[in-house]
């Protein structure tokens, strides 16, 4: 039987359209699937990263305490306008027990990340990332994202994005209860 | 039900008649119709695979940087000669210029593998365009949108065999939209220069005889 070869070619264009989608939907899968399964019951994948000081930090150390989870990168721009804002969101609700952490997801040497927070006065632990935890937490695709991670470990609210510093500040009264306080009140 | 003839009727058919169809199908004109309908089925799985791909988990689209098709160059030995290339930027994107407003941002840079035979001299970029993020309107940073054209100038030696010599590079850029950065990535580069020989000046008239005026 003769065959058509532009049927062929169509068909194989298909198959090799799918084969590539298929590949790419798998790694996503792949990727962080105990993240992101950790993620769908709102609890934060704990991981362990290396500060800038070299001491080893883990996510779970700071269990009690709402956290703020910040990735960003020294080439990224919007992560470098809202680190002011953190550092004063730090100094404000640092008293009530709230902890930023920052992660690196640079190529940068452990100096030069080092050299840059000095340069924007961060007052809270910045830690060397990694892609396991990136992809732990949803892959973070772009720079920069943020969890709002409350007392339980429980992920409440996320920032993919530069977002106002209005919006980060609510958020970050959900974590500390705040939120809650006021609506009852309310 | 009939099996689609039309564009308007693709879709319409249920898999049985499609069967039943297919085997009544006969002759050149209903071989084109299959074909016709598997090319427009693959265009939309393309189509569709594409807009998923372009865009990350979170909805988010991804930035694209392309290379228009360079034309070939044509240059003479021992000559400089000017390469165009134009780059293209996805909608809603925007890269760093060659000259980013702070140290801190990675810079669009090109970067050039060379035959051993061709020297690449300047390559000029374009001033970037000042622009800054939401929240923070008062820093300005410079950027490329939309498309950017870079010149890139190439010397062949003059011994250098006359032909098409291909130039291959990359393109390193780091992409953001309004409210995001994206990692740094790297574009390959490719385009061809045409080495030709000097042309022959042409030979003084020689000098006109006195005679050829009698």
């Amino acid at each position: 039987m003769k065959r058509d070869p532009v049927v062929i070619i169509v068909v194989a264009m298909v198959v090799a359209i799918m084969l590539v989608f298929g590949f790419k939907l798998a790694r996503r899968s792949r990727q962080g699937a105990l993240g992101e399964a950790q993620m769908k019951t709102g609890v934060a994948p704990d991981f362990t990263l290396q500060s800038l000081d070299g001491k080893t930090v883990r996510l779970s150390d700071f269990r009690g305490k709402p956290v703020v989870l910040n990735f960003w990168a020294t080439w990224c721009g919007p992560c470098k306008i809202e680190m002011p804002w953190f550092v004063d969101l730090q100094k404000q609700y640092g008293p009530s027990g709230l902890q930023f952490l920052g992660v690196a997801m640079d190529d940068a040497s452990t100096k030069d990340i080092a050299e840059f927070a000095e340069s924007m006065k961060v007052n809270y632990p910045i830690l060397i990332g990694k892609d396991a935890v990136g992809d732990a937490y949803g892959g973070v695709q772009f720079l920069p994202e943020t969890f709002f991670i409350d007392r339980d470990g429980k992920v409440v609210d996320k920032a993919f994005g530069l977002k106002g510093r209005g919006e980060i500040e609510d958020a970050i009264k959900k974590i500390l209860g705040q939120g809650a306080v006021a609506q009852t009140q309310r | 039900m009939p099996w689609p003839r039309r564009r308007d009727d693709f879709g319409s058919c249920s898999r049985a008649t499609r069967r039943s169809n297919a085997r009544e199908l006969q002759g050149t004109g209903d071989k084109t119709t299959i074909s016709n309908f598997i090319t427009r089925t693959a265009a939309l799985v393309a189509l569709f695979a594409a807009s998923l791909t372009a865009q990350d988990d979170l909805g988010r689209k991804s930035p694209s940087v392309t290379l228009s098709a360079p034309p070939v160059t044509t240059t003479i030995r021992g000559k400089a000669t000017n390469v165009a290339l134009r780059f293209q930027i996805g909608s809603g994107f925007h890269i760093n210029s060659n000259t980013p407003a702070a140290e801190y941002l990675i810079p669009t840079v090109l970067k050039l593998d060379v035959p051993t035979d061709i020297i690449v001299g300047k390559i000029t970029y374009p001033a970037g365009e000042e622009m800054s993020f939401a929240f923070a309107p008062d820093e300005k940073i410079s950027v490329y949108s939309g498309e950017f054209d870079l010149s890139v100038q190439v010397r062949p030696l003059a011994s250098m065999l006359p032909g098409k010599y291909e130039i291959r590079g990359r393109l390193r850029y780091q992409a953001c939209d309004k409210a995001a950065c994206f990692p740094p990535k790297q574009l390959p580069v490719a385009f061809e220069v045409k080495v030709i020989k000097a042309p022959v000046p042409p030979k003084p008239n020689p000098a006109q005889s006195p005679h050829a005026h009698n």
